[in-house]
């Protein structure tokens, strides 16, 4: 299957997302909520990145890779209370993704 | 499960074999790690030090005490400097109504600085600082006795010939081993008895370090000096009792001191009640940006050292495709491909980043000295150091490894 226009368009912004919030895993902001939490925040970024590339190759682990994380990113946001204009910003993006992948969910590959 | 742990301990090795066989690539391609690991951790340690040391300075002026002076410590834009020019200085009769008056105060206490010799015998300190204080200023300052004892009641009243000092000036005046309680030291032209040593407090961002210093009773030093003087600095520290917020305590204090210097109702104060918190969240705007600053350069550095390890794992699924198809068609699974080329990623990484945290932790070894404050690597640092090496590792080499996954066995062995 060709990978939809739509999907192409998402993991650009997505790779370009994480491009602009990986320097945040470092931030003073973070580093201020305690000393692992800037692992944390840094191995969801991770899981946010390696999800866009599953869905690049049109993986079903991408998609749910990338619900994994977002939802353990709000977590994350709301046991630090570090909820922002962003946050807000980002919620809005995951969820057009998500439901844009659930277009495609079925038509995607299982394996790795 | 045990499989799929030997697998990942297999592709771990294989990694670290295709490592160690290219030596001068990988010292290469983790340099970029290590530079920017070492910018960025850099940047966060000597800010972080000199947070600690601004810091502690800071909190040994103590967190609820008010200084009554002539001058604020907060500086506007439109800073009226030309009024605060007539004000008077703090004065002994302001603690007298503060002492008599007020009933949130736990303590109060008056201080005056003076920079002159300090001898005892051939030795000698220059310019060391001379403080007069009250009776109360050991409950509103933050030092320890070392040695010896504080004034009396009866020694602070009475103005009497005795003085207790600084660490440094302790060292600077007898010899090692000696004991200087009981012995004669000379200022103004006086002798005066050692009763107490303050222990060593270090060097201090303020400048407001006990180790340079020497106390005497106010009342002595009033009889040399005029304690009005603005080139003295006095100033009055008060300290609020337990439960009395430092507003609480201003308030009073704004009443007593209006009372006192007969200000007229309307007429603006004539003092300045100033507080520990105003320098603090002075500071904490400046070392918001030098974070920034050190984050922002990092951030370049390691972004660098990022794109180094993902052209270098290009280099090498490029280089082993053929190796990769042959693993393949002997029943590899794909995860354990990605599994190897990732471990060879992060591994990479990691090295790179340990190396630049080690280069780090010798500096800080030579570095205090140097700046004459402790600079130390924290454990927050390096685990943040090596989380994102960890991070980069995975970021830079998931790609290459992911692609070297989905290559087809039959494809590759022909390459």
């Amino acid at each position: 299957m060709k990978r939809p226009l739509i999907l192409s368009i998402i993991c650009v912004i997505g790779f370009l997302w994480v491009v602009i919030t990986f320097p945040g895993v470092f931030s003073p902001s973070v580093k201020k909520l305690g000393v692992f939490m800037p692992a944390v925040y840094g191995l969801i970024v991770a899981a946010t990145f390696i999800s866009f590339i599953g869905v690049w190759h049109l993986k079903r682990w991408g998609m749910e890779l990338y619900a994994l994380s977002f939802f353990s990113k709000m977590l994350f946001f709301i046991l630090t209370k570090s909820f922002e204009m962003t946050s807000y910003v980002g919620i809005v993006f995951s969820a057009w993704f998500m439901i844009t992948y659930l277009f495609y969910y079925r038509k995607m590959d299982v394996n790795l | 499960m045990h499989l799929f742990f030997q697998l990942v301990k297999e592709s771990i090795l294989f990694a670290s074999h295709s490592l160690l066989a290219n030596k001068l690539r990988t010292f290469l391609s983790l340099l970029g790690i290590t530079i920017g690991i070492f910018a960025i951790i850099t940047v966060f340690t000597v800010t972080d030090s000199l947070e600690k040391n601004i810091r502690g300075s800071i909190e040994s002026l103590g967190n609820n005490v008010v200084i009554v002076e002539k001058w604020p410590w907060a500086f506007g834009g439109d800073y009226p400097w030309w009024k605060y020019m007539l004000r008077p200085t703090a004065r002994v009769s302001d603690l007298e109504a503060i002492l008599q008056s007020s009933k949130t105060t736990e303590a109060a206490a008056f201080r005056v600085d003076t920079k002159k010799r300090v001898q005892y015998f051939d030795n000698m300190v220059e310019n060391a600082t001379i403080s007069g204080v009250s009776a109360d200023y050991n409950l509103v300052s933050n030092f320890e006795i070392e040695q010896g004892r504080y004034f009396t009641q009866l020694e602070s009243d009475n103005g009497k010939n005795v003085a207790i000092l600084g660490k440094v000036l302790q060292e600077g005046l007898f010899s090692p081993g000696e004991n200087p309680l009981g012995k004669d030291v000379k200022m103004f032209g006086r002798k005066f008895t050692i009763i107490g040593i303050v222990k060593k407090q270090g060097e201090s961002m303020m400048g407001n370090s006990m180790d340079n210093q020497v106390m005497i009773p106010l009342n002595f030093i009033r009889n040399i000096l005029d304690v009005r003087a603005e080139s003295n600095e006095p100033y009055i520290a008060v300290k609020a009792k337990a439960g009395v917020s430092n507003a609480q305590l201003k308030d009073e204090l704004t009443g007593i001191l209006r009372g006192e210097r007969r200000l007229q109702p309307g007429t603006e104060d004539n003092f300045a009640l100033n507080e520990t918190s105003v320098l603090s969240k002075g500071f904490d705007g400046l070392f918001d940006v030098i974070g920034m600053v050190g984050w922002i350069i990092g951030g370049f550095s390691i972004l660098v050292g990022g794109f180094g390890i993902a052209n270098i794992m290009f280099v090498s699924v490029k280089e082993r495709t053929n190796l990769i198809g042959i693993q393949k068609s002997l029943g590899a699974k794909n995860y354990f491909i990605l599994l190897q080329f990732l471990s060879e990623a992060i591994f990479l990484s990691l090295i790179g980043g340990l190396l630049g945290l080690f280069i780090i932790w010798i500096i800080t070894l030579f570095a205090g000295d140097a700046f004459g404050m402790e600079i130390t690597l924290t454990l927050s640092n390096t685990v943040l150091g090596l989380t994102i090496s960890f991070l980069i590792g995975i970021i830079s080499g998931f790609v290459p490894a992911y692609s070297a996954a989905q290559l087809d066995p039959v494809e590759a062995i022909r390459q």
